[in-house]
């Protein structure tokens, strides 16, 4: 005979694993302190080649009109902002995508708590039923 | 009222049976219009811009996820420039590039929301954009919003000045690169729609989580309303060239389209509002509670006056259950009868 909250269960844990499942178990194999400072070291990574091709684009742009009559005080000034520009784009994904990949965390990790719980419902589920039939 | 909500009723019982077929069926849709606009307007490769290659794309999207989709278009127009010259592929790319590095790296299941904005401005309704997101949305995704504009603005240009393009390309590639570059970034109508479109967003979604009568109703038609504004006052200080006619009828397309969202994702009876105040030992409280409309389809009760006959009659009790477990679940099956 069918069992209701068996397959009740079983379907559960089905969508789970087809959703999230292979993703979860990748974030959940590191500490949240480790999945969020390797990520966030990546995301840093990714910004500075970002900014350097935005750089590039707008110096595409404006790049005549920088150049002309340049003087090295200019030149610092620029440099200045430049740098400034960087840090600040730094400090704002570097905060964001913390709290981003930390948060990640902490739903995958509820997932997966959630999801063990189903799946050992499930083994003494099929305890009993064995022992019913022993 | 009653006959629209039951038909909501119906329409969700039918999404739920056959979600798995709509969303392919929405998502096929989606490509053909995107790949079809893509080779209608830049189709510069010819292999790449045949009915075979856009349906054949439309096809294979189908069955992959939405970024893979965002990603096809993205190749398929860096084709089409590559084939009209290197230096737009290549600032195109770098465009393209920026954009996924900061933004959808953190998102990828968001990126469809590009293609919607970028297919909306292809279709000549960018304000049915702001109303749309801000309703359904948070204040996050103007970012999409965003790069889909800046994308459909960098293809029109292109299309536009086609012929110009190729002919610079044989002035030098440092030369093309400047000039194209320079025109794509100081497009003033690009900057200005996207200035409406976030303010639009931003304004919509705040009036929508308001505790107000009738607040998605008022969002939308502010919404829809300050973007005209703004629209509008900007061609006109900008000496721009966009169409009024244009922007009032997509401002009214998403009127529209706010109170069809309304409709289906925020039916509340508002006559029926109850204001309570109560306390504990901390906080006093003003509670707003409006409740929710909720019809239910009548179903087609059939009576069989015939006989059951066969093995069913001794496992009644199973039939029974597996029936109500498939409705539950929703896989139900046609009884042959």
């Amino acid at each position: 005979m069918l069992d209701k909250r068996k397959i009740r269960l079983m379907t559960r844990a089905a969508i789970y694993e087809k959703e999230y499942g292979e993703e979860d178990l990748k974030i959940t194999s590191y500490y949240k302190k480790d999945y969020s400072s390797l990520n966030t070291w990546i995301t840093l990574i990714w910004v500075t080649a970002g900014y350097i091709l935005l750089g590039g684009i707008i110096f595409l742009c404006f790049g005549e009109s920088l150049v002309e009559g340049l003087t090295i005080m200019r030149l610092l000034f620029l440099a200045a902002v430049a740098l400034a520009l960087y840090l600040a784009l730094m400090i704002l994904y570097g905060i964001g995508a913390g709290n981003f990949y930390s948060k990640k965390h902490i739903r995958a990790k509820q997932r997966v708590k959630k999801y063990l719980r189903d799946i050992s419902r499930l083994e003494k589920m099929n305890k009993k039923k064995e022992i019913n039939r022993s | 009222m009653s006959t629209l909500l039951v038909w909501r009723e119906k329409l969700q019982k039918l999404y739920a049976a056959y979600s798995v077929y709509i969303l392919k069926g929405i998502q096929f849709v989606l490509g053909l219009v995107l790949f079809g606009l893509i080779n209608s307007n830049i189709g510069f490769m010819k292999m790449a811009s045949s009915v075979f290659c856009t349906i054949g794309l439309a096809v294979i999207c189908t069955f992959l996820p939405t970024i893979v989709m965002v990603m096809a278009a993205t190749v398929l127009i860096l084709a089409h420039f590559y084939a009209l010259s290197l230096p737009i592929a290549i600032v195109s790319a770098v465009i393209f590039i920026l954009m996924y590095i900061f933004y959808f790296r953190f998102t990828p299941k968001k990126s469809w929301l590009v293609l919607v904005a970028a297919l909306a401005f292809g279709l000549k309704i960018p304000f049915v954009i702001p109303v749309a997101f801000g309703l359904m949305g948070t204040p996050v995704w103007i970012v999409p919003a965003a790069c889909g504009i800046i994308s459909y603005y960098m293809v029109d240009f292109v299309k536009r000045s086609a012929t110009a393009l190729k002919s610079a390309d044989a002035d030098g590639i440092a030369a093309s690169l400047t000039s194209f570059t320079k025109q794509v970034l100081s497009n003033k109508e690009m900057w200005l729609m996207i200035m409406a479109v976030v303010i639009g967003i931003l304004v919509v979604n705040m009036v929508r989580s308001r505790a107000v009568s009738n607040a998605w109703k008022i969002a939308s038609a502010v919404g829809a309303v300050v973007c005209l504004i703004v629209a509008a006052a900007g061609n006109v200080i900008l000496e721009g060239h966009i169409s009024y006619v244009s922007i009032i009828v997509s401002a009214v397309l998403g009127i529209a389209l706010g109170i069809v969202l309304e409709f289906l994702f925020f039916s509340v009876d508002y006559s029926q509002t109850e204001n309570i105040q109560f306390e504990d030992d901390e906080y006093y409280y003003y509670v707003k509670a409006v409740p929710k409309v909720g019809v239910s389809a009548p179903e087609k009760q059939v009576k069989h006056i015939t006989e059951e006959t066969g093995n069913k009659a001794g496992n009644t009790e199973d039939i029974l259950l597996t029936r109500s477990l498939s409705k539950e679940l929703g896989i139900e099956k046609e009884r042959p009868e």
